[in-house]
Formats: structure tokens, sequence, C-alpha cells
């Protein structure tokens, strides 16, 4: 019933149009920085050299398709959690908004399940837009830039990372990128548990991204003991693949705190809808 | 007048040392100019504070009199100065005064120390210390000051290619000093804990091994357009 009752959800999502707006806007912002790369990449090479050519050269092939998918990555990621919430905020507040949830809880299935169905095909749907964003960034920049050496600029300085052990990096990275999208859908959807309109959680969702990453990057003591646990701490942690060594620990803590703040979420959506008022 | 006297008999004496030092230099030219062109393999490995890099494969190309270009499938760090610059200005003794000093041993060979001063404002160069094995006739080390780089200092080895005066391996000692990081990077909110970790070394060194010389192959000059 719990596999039925996702794929309805599934279904419910791909028949709003709002779903495809961010498989759309994706491919817009996507096709106009490969654009934008094609037709002056070479000053963000400067941009990511500068301090370092008064002194040395790069040679070789270092505007390739590696390097665009970073930076693709780098400049969505914080866009795509909006995309993400504009669908997924929705899900359970759309129903109230349009009445539509009494008729869902008339069916032989416990809200619990509900409430988790809605979360896998939030999930699904989430995988489905990190694999399109996936596809863009990585496929399409290979295929027109071609492969190369990847450099990574952070606050060690340069790393620059060979082709053959950039595969396997953009692979790890996309899944923990996957996980701080799927907290992002976690969320809106707890908030969702909560509304009684559409816009209310998808706005949340951004207002609370916003100000858990204003905090992170305040350099003000005060914070210091809260912002490892804030999940936007965390939503950067895909980069840490692209450090020589790896910080395997620090992902590993990373992927942990978003893996709670996905549980807590759902738990407490799973509490909210069961003990929410459908009936007025 | 007895301090005049000194200097009357100190200038000639002067005189016939920068002669002496363009007579070397003449020959380690003249040396550099029996390659009109060359390609060579080369191994680059780069240990400079701030920049992470595996050690990469390239081939170079040079053809006189400052036509340089680096292939490479990667990524290949090298030192902006120390390939061409040096060759062409020492190429034309008209661009500088040059004084021989001390003789010191570098790298097994007895070299030469010869201050080389440019006579414009105008050079990129300030001062060039160049130690020449006055045997073979090839620079041992340089020690380049720039208006922009800071101080380069190059130190050669010679193998079968000696001849040409062309090195097998080269090490570059580089200035890092200059180098920072756009401040939006610098302040990456994920990086909290690695403040103690971070490299304060103030010198970097790029070694280049070269194999596989093609001396005089008649390289094309379509070869070095970008």
């Amino acid at each position: 019933m719990l596999l039925k009752n996702t794929y309805n959800e599934f279904v419910k999502i791909l028949s709003k149009p709002r779903s495809y707006l961010g498989v759309g806007a994706l491919t817009l912002l996507i096709g106009i920085i490969i654009f934008a790369m094609k037709v002056d990449g070479k000053s963000i090479i400067s941009f990511l050299t500068s301090s370092f050519e008064q002194t040395l050269t790069f040679n070789g092939h270092v505007l390739n398709g590696n390097l665009i998918a970073f930076i693709i990555l780098q400049m969505l990621i914080v866009h795509v959690p909006l995309l993400v919430a504009l669908v997924t905020g929705d899900l359970i507040s759309g129903e109230a908004a349009m009445g539509t949830i009494r008729m869902l809880a008339t069916k032989p299935i416990s809200r619990t399940q509900i409430v988790l169905s809605k979360f896998i095909a939030g999930a699904l749907y989430t995988l489905f837009l990190t694999f399109w964003l996936g596809i863009l960034a990585l496929g399409v920049s290979r295929m027109i830039f071609g492969t190369g050496d990847l450099i990574v600029l952070n606050s060690d300085g340069l790393v620059i990372l060979q082709d053959a052990d950039i595969l396997w990096r953009y692979g790890a990275g996309f899944a923990v990128a996957y996980l701080s999208l799927l907290t992002v859908s976690s969320l809106s959807i707890c908030l969702s548990a909560f509304a009684e309109n559409s816009i209310g959680p998808i706005v949340a969702t951004m207002a609370i991204i916003i100000l858990f990453t204003i905090i992170g990057t305040l350099d003000v003591t005060v914070f210091d003991s809260v912002k490892p646990f804030l999940f936007t701490t965390h939503m950067a942690a895909w980069r840490s693949f692209f450090e020589d060594p790896v910080s395997f620990d620090n992902i590993r803590e990373s992927i942990v705190i978003l893996l709670a703040h996905n549980v807590v979420f759902v738990a407490l959506s799973v509490f909210a809808f069961n003990r929410k008022d459908i009936t007025s | 007048m007895r301090i005049l006297f000194i200097l009357i008999l100190l200038f000639p004496l002067s005189k016939l040392h920068a002669q002496a030092a363009n007579v070397l230099l003449n020959k380690v030219v003249a040396k550099m100019m029996s390659v009109k062109d060359y390609s060579a393999n080369a191994d680059v490995t780069a240990d400079i504070p701030m920049i992470k890099i595996l050690p990469s494969k390239a081939k170079i190309y040079f053809k006189q009199k400052d036509k340089f270009k680096v292939e490479a499938k990667g990524i290949v760090i090298l030192p902006k100065q120390g390939f061409t610059d040096v060759n062409s200005f020492i190429s034309n003794s008209k661009n500088y005064q040059a004084i021989l000093g001390d003789t010191t041993v570098v790298n097994s060979a007895k070299s030469v120390l010869t201050t080389v001063i440019p006579n414009g404002e105008s050079s990129e160069i300030i001062l060039a210390k160049l130690w020449i094995d006055y045997t073979r006739n090839v620079v041992m080390k340089t020690q380049i000051t720039t208006k922009s780089n800071g101080t380069v200092t190059t130190t050669y080895t010679y193998g079968d290619k000696v001849s040409y005066g062309l090195p097998s391996k080269m090490v570059f000692e580089i200035d890092v000093k200059k180098f920072k990081l756009p401040k939006s990077v610098a302040a990456d909110i994920n990086n909290t804990d690695n403040k103690s970790k971070k490299d304060t070394r103030k010198k970097g060194t790029i070694t280049v091994s070269l194999s596989n010389y093609s001396v005089n192959q008649g390289l094309s000059d379509a070869l070095f357009v970008k």
C-alpha cells in the first residue's frame, strides 16, 4: 500500500507544472553558464590563478569540462534547494489547501504511511533533479569542453586533481549533495505538515536556509557552538571530496548530521500529520 | 689626492674585469645560440606552498629567439621566468653591465659568479646573478630579481646535451610571499579547524627534468601560434 501510494504521489508531482519549472530552470541556468564559459571562460581561470600568475604559469587544458562542472555546482548549490522546496513544500499543505486531504485520509492506509509515501515521492523527485544536474553539469560540460585536470580553489590554496582521479569524487560529491537536498526536501515537507497553504512552507524553507547560512557565515564566537549542528553548514560537504587529502572524517560527520536532520523532520511530520485536524 | 690616485688605478682594472665578464657571457650566449630550436619531454614536480599538485608530464618546445610552448595533457605549473628570459636578456651585451665575482662550486662544477645589471630602467630584470661553469661555458645557477616577480633562483644540471648548453634538470626556487587568495575564497565557511595546518613556507620549488631532446630539427613557427 505504501508503494502504491508513493507511486500515486509521484504521479501527482509529475502532473504539476511547477515540477517542470525546476528542471527547466536548471537546464536554462546551466545552458547560460556553459555559454558564458565558452565565450569568456579564460576570465574564470584568471580568477582562480590570479594570485599565482605573477610568478607561475598554468599550462595545459585548464578550461575543461571538469572545471566547468565544479563551477556550475558551486553556483547552483544555493539555488537548487529553492527548486526542490518549490515542489516538496506543497506536498501536504497543497492537499489541505485544495481540500483533497480528507479524501486522502479515507484511503485504507495509515496517516504515517501517507506522510512516508510523500517523503519517498519527494526524495525521488529530488533524486531526479540531482541526476539532471549531474548530467547537464558534468556530462554536457565534458562533452563540450573535454576532460582534463581540475583546479579547485579553496581556503588552503589551489588543489590540482588529475583527470583520472576526478569521476569518483563527482560521484561521491553528487551523493552527498543529494543528501543535502533531501534534507531541504524533508524540511519543506515537515513545514508543509503544519501549514494549510502552499506558499507558506516554500517561503519558510528558504527563509530558514538563508537564516542558517547567514549564521554559519558570521564570524561571531557566540554562534560557534551552534554552527556544527546547522544543516546548512553541511550542505557544502560535497566540496570536501575535492580536497587533497579528502577529509573523510568531516564528510562522515556531515552525513550523520544531515541524516539526523532527515530523521527528525520525518518524525516531526508524522507526529504533526497524525494529530492534524482535517475535519475543519 | 691619494684617493683620486687609487681610483685612477682601479678604473682600468674594473673595466678589465667587466670585459672578462662579457667575454665569458659571450661564450655562454654563443653556445645558447647554437641551438636554433629544440623540443624535449619534461617531468615537472612542484612543491609550492598553497598549491597541491602531483608530478606531471609535458612536452616543451623552444625556438630562437624567445618562442616557447608547453604541451601537456594535464595541468603543468612552471615558473613564469627562467626558460627564455635570461637567454634573451644576456644575448644582447648592450643591455647590461657585467662584473665577475668569486669562484664557487655549484653542482660539482667550478663556477664564477657573474653579476649582470641592466643599463636602462625599462628592463623587467633588476639584477641577474649567474654562476657560470667557465670550463664548459654553461650556466650552473641563476638568481634573477625582477620588478614584479621577486627573486627566482634556478640551479641547472647537465647531461648529454651539455655541448648545446641544454640542461637535463632545472630546479627553480620561487618566492611565494606574494600569493594571496581572493577574500571570498579565503573566508571558506566550511573551513574552521585547519588554521594550524596552513603552510607558512615562503619559498617553493619546481623541478623540471628534461629528456629526449630533439635539437635543431627546424620547428615551424606555426607550432608556437596560440
